[in-house]
C-alpha cells in the first residue's frame, strides 16, 4: 500500500481550502453550475450510443474490445479539442478492464492517454506493439515521432519520419521531418520541409498546424516579420486552436506587444497556459486585471500540484519566474520539466529560472543540448552562454524579483 | 482530428475553449477522527456527480440548486457508498448537512460528515473508491486529522485505500490539550474566579471585635489560602468525576443557579460575617456545585471513551493550574496592601460589595431564564 504523504501539501493546501467557503442556497432556481453538454446535444448523444455498446459488452461478456476502443477515443478527441483533461479520466476508465488486450486500436488509445500523462515510456512501447501488429498504422508511427522529440531523442525520431515516408504520408512526414531538422540543428533545412509539406496539402486543419511550426521557426531564425506573416496566416484560418494562440502570443510578449496579447487573449482564461500569457501582458502593462488572473493562476497550479498532476511544469515554471518572483521556486519546477520534456520551449523555461536564481549548474543539461543538437536559435544560444557564467544569487528564494538582470562575472 | 495534429496532441494537453477553468477530476475530503468521534467535509464537484448519477432533471444543461437539492438523497447514498472509514470495525457515516462551494473548476456539492467508530484508539483505515470505475484520473485529496496528528494524501485507483497507525503521541497530546481546556475555562469562567476571590479576600485579614485587621504573618494567611483553595479544588474534583463518568447528573439550570448563590453568599459573607474561621468548609461544599459547572463544559468539549480517566485528569490539573495563577497573583499583592484602607475599603469591601451585585443578577438570569448582562 502507498501512501502518498505530501510533505509539500501542507504549503499549497491553505490556497485550495481558503477558497472555501461553503454555503446554503436559498433560491431553488440558482444555476449553480453549466454542464459541458446537454444530454440532447449530438455530441452527448453519440457517447450516449458509444456508452450503451460498451455496456452490451460487458453484459454479453465478449472479448470484443471496438466498442470501448471506440468510446475512449471519442472521449480523448473530445480532451483534445475541448482542453478538458476529464475526458482522458473517462476515457481511461473505459479501457482500465481490457488492461491485457493487445488489439493494436486499443493500444493507441491508450499509448495516447499515456503520452498525456507523460509516461512516455508506456506509451512508445503500447505504440510499438500496436505497429507489430499492424505494420500500416501511420499515427503510431506519428506519435512515436512526437515523443522523441519530446525527449529530444532525434535519430529515433527521424526512424519514425522515414517510416511515415515509406508508407507514403508525404504531409505527416514534411511536418515529421522538417521539426527534426528544426530542433536538430538544421534550420533552413526544416524551414524548407515544413514549407514543402504545406504547398502539398489544402487540408485547413494541417496548413494551420504548419504554419503555426513555421512561424515557430521563423522566430527562432529571427526573421520577426516573416515569423509574423505566418502566425497571420495561420489565424485568418479562423479556427479555435490553443497552441496556436500560445505560440502567437509568445511571439508578441517576446516583441514587447503585450497590449495585441490582451486583445487576443480576452475570453481564453479557462485554459492555464493561455491565462499564464494573458496574465503576464497584463501584468506588463500594469493592468487591474492582472492580480486577479495571477492569482486564479497560483490557484490553479496549487490545486494541480495538491494532485499530483506535473503535466504544466513549464508554464508554471514561468508563473514562479516571472509573475511570482520565485525564481528558487522556478528553478525546481523548471529542471523536473527539462527532465521529462526537453523541447525548444521547455530548455528556455530552465535557462531563465537558472539565470535568475544564479545557478549556472542548474541550466547544464539545457547548455549539452545546445551543444549536441546544435540548435540555432540565437537567442537561447545567447541564454546558455549566460547561465554557465552567473554567480548564486544571495537569498534567491523570496528577493529575486520578476525578470531579474544576471549577473556577469567580470 | 486529421492526422497530422497527432503530432500536436502533447502541447494540446494545457488548451482550452473559453469557459470554465478546465482540470481534472478532484475530491476534496477533510476529515477528522477523534478517538470515535469522526466529523468531516466532502467536497464533490457538482460535474462529477452528475456524470455518475445524473442530475440535469431538465435537461438543459445547467444545474439549479433546486435539482441538486432534489437528489440530495441519492447523493449521499452514492458517496458513502463509495468511502469506508474503519476504526476496530466500520464506522457508521452520515451526512448531516448539504451546502455549495466553488473550487478553480466550478461548484461542489459540500457533505458535511458526522460518525462514530467502534474503537477509539486502533488504526484508522481507509478505502476510497469515489469516481474511480468513471474516471481513472480522479483523486481524491485527502486531508486527515486523527487524534490531534495531521496526515494528507493523494487517494487514487492504485493508492485508495491506506491505514494510518494512531499516533504514539496522541495520548500526550490528547491529555495536554485538555489541560489547555482546562486553564482556559478557569480563566474566561467568572463565576468560579469570583468565587474563589471572595473567599481569598479575607485570608490576609483577621476580624477581631467587629473590625477587620491585617493578618501577623504571610504563613498565616498561605495557610489560610491553602486550606481554601485545597478544599475548593478536592470538592470540585470529586462532582466533577461523578458528572462525568455519568454516576450523579443534576440540571444545568440548577447547577449554574447554585453557582451563583455560592458567589452570593461568599460575598456577602465578608461584607456581614457569619462564617469566619472555618471558610474552607464553605468552599468545600460551595466547590461540589462548581464542580458540576466543570463537568458541564468537559461533557459539551466531549470526552474520548478511551482516554476518559486521562482526559479527566489533564481537563482538572488544567483548572488547578489556572486557579494557582490565581492566587500567585492575588496573594502577595493583597498580603502587601492588607494593612492599608485601599485594601480594606477599597478592595475588600468594595469589591465584594461589586461581586455580590454581579452575582446577584447572575442567580437572577439563570434562576429564571432571562438575559441581563453577558458574563
Amino acid at each position: 500500500m502507498v501512501l502518498a504523504i505530501l510533505a509539500s501539501a501542507w504549503v499549497c493546501l491553505p490556497s485550495a481550502y481558503v477558497l472555501a467557503a461553503p454555503r446554503l442556497p436559498t433560491d431553488q432556481a440558482e444555476v449553480l453550475e453549466r454542464l459541458p453538454m446537454r444530454p440532447g446535444d449530438a455530441t452527448a448523444r453519440e457517447l450516449t450510443g458509444l456508452r450503451a455498446a460498451v455496456t452490451r459488452a460487458a453484459q454479453e461478456a465478449t472479448t470484443d474490445t471496438l466498442p470501448a476502443t471506440q468510446l475512449a477515443q471519442r472521449y480523448f478527441d473530445l480532451a483534445v479539442a475541448r482542453g478538458d483533461p476529464r475526458y482522458v479520466g473517462y476515457a481511461d476508465a473505459v479501457i482500465t478492464p481490457f488492461a491485457q488486450s493487445q488489439a493494436p486500436s486499443l493500444l493507441a488509445v491508450r499509448g495516447q492517454l499515456q503520452q498525456y500523462r507523460h509516461e512516455f515510456e508506456g506509451a512508445l512501447a503500447d505504440f510499438a506493439n500496436a505497429l507489430k501488429v499492424d505494420p500500416k498504422f501511420a499515427s503510431g508511427h506519428a506519435w512515436r515521432g512526437a515523443i522523441f522529440l519530446v525527449q529530444a531523442n532525434y535519430p529515433a525520431a527521424k526512424t519514425e519520419c522515414d517510416a511515415l515516408q515509406a508508407l507514403g504520408r508525404n504531409t505527416l512526414t514534411g511536418g515529421c521531418i522538417g521539426l527534426v531538422h528544426a530542433y536538430g540543428g538544421q534550420m533552413e533545412a526544416g524551414f524548407a520541409a515544413l514549407e514543402r509539406a504545406l504547398d502539398g496539402t489544402q487540408n485547413a486543419g494541417n496548413r494551420l498546424w504548419l504554419l503555426t511550426r513555421l512561424g515557430e521557426v521563423a522566430a527562432w531564425r529571427g526573421q520577426v516579420a516573416k515569423a509574423e506573416q505566418y502566425y497571420r496566416d495561420a489565424l485568418a484560418l479562423g479556427q479555435d486552436d490553443g497552441y496556436l494562440l500560445a505560440a502567437w502570443s509568445d511571439f508578441l510578449l517576446d516583441q514587447k506587444r503585450p497590449a495585441e496579447v490582451v486583445k487576443w487573449l480576452a475570453n481564453w482564461d479557462a485554459s492555464d497556459g493561455l491565462l499564464l500569457r494573458l496574465a503576464l501582458a497584463e501584468t506588463n502593462l500594469k493592468l487591474p486585471s492582472a492580480k486577479a488572473h495571477v492569482r486564479a493562476l497560483g490557484d490553479r497550479f496549487a490545486a494541480a500540484r495538491m494532485r499530483g498532476d506535473t503535466t504544466h511544469r513549464a508554464e508554471e515554471a514561468r508563473y514562479e519566474l516571472q509573475l511570482a518572483g520565485n525564481a528558487a521556486a522556478a528553478l525546481v519546477v523548471a529542471a523536473a520539466n527539462y527532465r521529462v520534456q526537453r523541447e525548444p520551449r521547455d530548455a528556455r523555461a530552465l535557462l531563465e529560472a537558472a539565470i535568475a536564481a544564479g545557478d549556472a549548474g542548474a541550466a547544464q543539461p539545457v547548455r549539452a543540448w545546445l551543444e549536441s543538437s546544435g540548435f540555432e536559435d540565437a537567442h537561447l544560444r545567447q541564454l546558455g552562454v549566460i547561465s554557465a557564467q552567473v554567480k548564486p544569487v544571495a537569498d534567491a528564494k523570496v528577493t529575486t524579483p520578476p525578470n531579474t538582470k544576471p549577473e556577469l562575472r567580470p | 482530428m486529421t492526422l497530422l495534429r497527432v503530432l500536436l496532441c502533447i502541447l494540446l494537453a494545457s488548451f482550452a475553449s473559453p469557459a470554465m477553468a478546465h482540470k481534472a477530476s478532484d475530491s476534496y475530503l477533510v476529515l477528522s477522527v477523534k478517538g470515535q468521534e469522526v466529523s468531516g467535509q466532502w467536497d464533490i464537484a457538482l460535474r462529477d456527480i452528475d456524470f455518475a448519477i445524473g442530475l440535469d432533471a431538465n435537461g438543459d444543461g445547467e444545474l439549479t440548486w433546486g435539482e441538486v437539492s432534489a437528489r440530495h438523497a441519492d447523493i449521499t447514498a452514492w458517496a458513502l457508498g463509495r468511502l469506508n472509514v474503519q476504526r476496530g470495525g466500520d464506522c457508521v457515516l452520515q451526512v448531516v448537512e448539504h451546502l455549495v462551494d466553488n473550487h478553480t473548476d466550478g461548484a461542489y456539492a459540500v457533505l458535511r460528515l458526522r460518525g462514530s467508530c467502534p474503537s477509539s484508539t486502533q488504526a484508522l483505515a481507509l478505502n476510497y473508491r469515489l469516481l474511480f470505475d468513471l474516471d481513472a484520473l480522479h483523486r481524491g485529496l485527502l486531508r486527515l486529522e486523527l487524534d490531534g496528528v495531521s496526515h494528507s494524501a493523494v487517494l487514487a485507483p492504485d493508492t485508495g485505500v491506506l491505514k494510518v497507525q494512531a499516533g504514539e503521541t496522541s495520548r500526550l497530546a490528547q491529555f495536554g490539550q485538555y489541560l489547555v481546556e482546562g486553564i482556559w475555562h478557569i480563566w474566561i469562567g467568572f463565576d468560579h474566579i469570583l468565587f474563589l476571590l471572595s473567599l481569598l479576600l479575607p485570608a490576609v485579614l483577621v476580624h477581631e471585635a467587629r473590625r477587620w485587621t491585617g493578618v501577623g504573618s504571610f504563613r498565616a494567611a498561605l495557610t489560610e489560602v491553602l486550606w481554601v483553595v485545597t478544599a475548593f479544588t478536592v470538592a470540585h474534583s470529586i462532582t466533577l468525576t461523578l458528572a462525568t463518568l455519568q454516576i450523579v447528573s443534576l440540571p444545568s439550570r440548577l447547577v449554574e443557579s447554585a453557582i451563583a448563590a455560592s458567589v452570593v453568599l461568599a460575598a456577602a459573607n465578608n461584607l456581614w460575617p457569619m462564617v469566619e474561621r472555618r471558610r474552607w468548609l464553605v468552599a468545600f461544599s460551595f466547590g461540589l456545585i462548581h464542580g458540576f459547572g466543570f463537568a458541564s463544559v468537559l461533557t459539551e468539549l466531549g470526552l474520548p471513551k478511551d482516554a476518559l480517566v486521562l482526559s479527566l485528569l489533564g481537563f482538572n490539573l488544567g483548572v488547578e493550574t489556572g486557579q494557582l495563577a490565581i492566587v500567585a497573583g492575588f496573594l502577595p499583592l493583597a498580603y502587601l496592601l492588607r494593612n492599608t484602607a485601599l485594601y480594606r475599603k477599597g478592595v475588600f469591601v468594595g469589591g465584594s460589595c461589586f461581586t455580590l451585585l454581579v452575582a446577584l443578577v447572575w442567580l437572577v438570569e439563570r434562576a429564571f431564564n432571562l438575559k441581563l448582562i453577558s458574563a
